[in-house]
């Protein structure tokens, strides 16, 4: 049963009522349980304040009734701790006190106490309060469960919109974080370390020269589909999807300690699963096609970015500029990674398979990039 | 007092717990004494109160007349009042008679 229904279900639910009478006098204790059974509801007794106020945490009850004068904690007590804690606050509780006690009940209002009841106890003044607080509780209930059901339902809106960008994992934890001061998604714009994966398809171009439209749409989305497998696999974040090119994040919105080894892993998830659809429509176009990756850490400035219009959340930066120059030096099913997350990915890769591509200029950086090219599982650097 | 006045009515549904009631006004009634004799009157005071909130509440209205003769007595420290108050409420929980209705 899924949140939403769960609540669902507890709103159409008609539970017993359930009492807690806290007496040290055990024949009133009795007498007051006894008149609330005979009603349909269920009571428990408790002889003293400390005694109660462990039931009430252990089991709460839909109402409590307090003797004010009780052996340990007074009901005073009692009803001051009961409101000032969130879980129990909103439980009505009665106090009892003598009927010429106007002092009790001065203090009873300050500790927050919902209602009176003298002794001795007239069982109809008795049924008439409890009735009418049971009234007031089940109300106030039905319309905070109606608000956790409305509540569950936007965050289950939200999980569908954001698990088309990221990882449903990932979309669980923001929801949860949902509100946080330090959340991810925050007004301002933050620099923070990413690491930034783009591939894109090579050879696609010529492919779409000589197939039909529709095809194409198709094959693309198969294409995305293994990507974006791979990308939520790892948790990788995506920010951009544009003709066959798609740009993703990792230690981003959320930090993740292995963000090096996610982005390594997901690239080569990515070249190994479309391998074999490469092959098939190889054979089939007659155009050699492979994914060609790049990637790159540093420093990025991540936030929403645009206009109150039309706004994305993504990032820019020298990392995600230098993995989008790897990318398009990268040949098919090659990843070309910059020295710094080489650096970082070092232990995780034979030797074998890396291959040191020397210092390459790239296109709007000032200084040569180290750059190396690292093998997946099943290929060849 | 009549016999009539040693009679107390009683609903029905309170049959149960009516035994018990009883048998803890007997128990009262010693720890009564017992604070007499040692003259605390807090704990009179406080029994008094008792007796004051439950009498009523069972139908034992002279449980609750008793009792707010023993608290104002104890309040006062008035041990004559106590004494006396005491005496009845021995003889009358001796001589109750208690009709279900």
């Amino acid at each position: 049963m899924s949140d939403l229904a769960a609540v669902q279900h507890e709103i159409g639910a008609q539970s017993e009522f359930r009492v807690l009478v806290a007496d040290d006098d055990q024949d009133m204790a009795n007498f007051l349980a006894h008149m609330l059974r005979k009603e349909g509801m269920e009571a428990d007794v408790a002889a003293e304040g400390g005694a109660a106020l462990e039931r009430v945490m252990a089991s709460p009850p839909d109402l409590v009734m307090l003797d004010v004068l009780m052996p340990g904690l007074s009901g005073f007590e009692v009803c001051r701790r009961l409101k000032a804690d969130p879980s129990t606050a909103l439980i009505p509780v009665v106090l009892i006190t003598a009927l010429d006690d106007s002092e009790s009940r001065v203090r009873g209002i300050e500790a927050g106490a919902d209602d009176f009841l003298s002794k001795p106890v007239s069982r109809e003044e008795l049924l008439a309060r409890v009735k009418t607080l049971r009234r007031l509780h089940e109300t106030r209930r039905e319309l905070e469960q109606r608000r956790l059901a409305t509540e569950i339902e936007r965050k289950e809106t939200i999980h569908k919109a954001f698990s088309r960008y990221i990882s449903p994992g990932l979309a669980e934890r923001i929801i949860h974080d949902l509100g946080a001061e330090d959340g991810p998604f925050q007004a301002n714009a933050q620099r923070i370390e990413v690491v930034a994966l783009f591939a894109d398809l090579r050879g696609f171009t010529r492919i779409t020269e000589r197939s039909e439209a529709g095809n194409v749409v198709e094959m693309l989305n198969e294409y995305f589909a293994f990507l974006t497998e791979a990308t939520y696999q790892r948790h990788g974040t995506i920010f951009n999807m544009a003709g066959d090119s798609l740009l993703i994040g990792f230690n981003v919105p959320l930090p993740q300690k292995d963000a090096p080894a996610r982005a390594l892993q997901c690239a080569q998830e990515m070249v190994l699963r479309f391998a074999p659809i490469g092959r098939q429509w190889e054979r089939r176009f007659g155009v050699a096609t492979g994914v060609g990756i790049g990637i790159c850490m540093g420093e990025a400035i991540i936030g929403n970015i645009g206009s109150p219009h039309y706004m994305s959340y993504t990032i820019i930066g020298n990392p995600v500029n230098t993995a989008a120059r790897l990318m398009q030096l990268a040949a098919a099913n090659e990843v070309l990674v910059c020295g710094e997350f080489f650096q970082a990915i070092r232990d995780l890769v034979p030797e074998q398979d890396v291959r040191a591509r020397g210092d390459v200029a790239l296109r709007g950086r000032s200084e040569p990039t180290p750059v190396f090219c690292v093998a997946g599982p099943g290929s060849e650097v | 007092m009549t016999d009539s006045a040693y009679t107390v009515v009683v609903a029905k549904d309170l049959a149960d717990l009516v035994p018990t009631f009883m048998n803890n006004r007997k128990k009262e009634l010693e720890t009564l004494r017992t604070a007499l004799a040692a003259l605390d009157f807090e704990q009179l005071r406080q029994l008094g109160h008792r007796m004051k909130g439950v009498g009523n509440s069972y139908g034992f209205s002279r449980v609750s007349d008793l009792g707010k003769s023993i608290e104002d007595g104890a309040h006062s420290g008035d041990r004559a009042v106590l004494d006396a108050a005491i005496v009845d409420y021995a003889e009358y929980l001796a001589r109750v008679n208690v009709v279900y209705e």
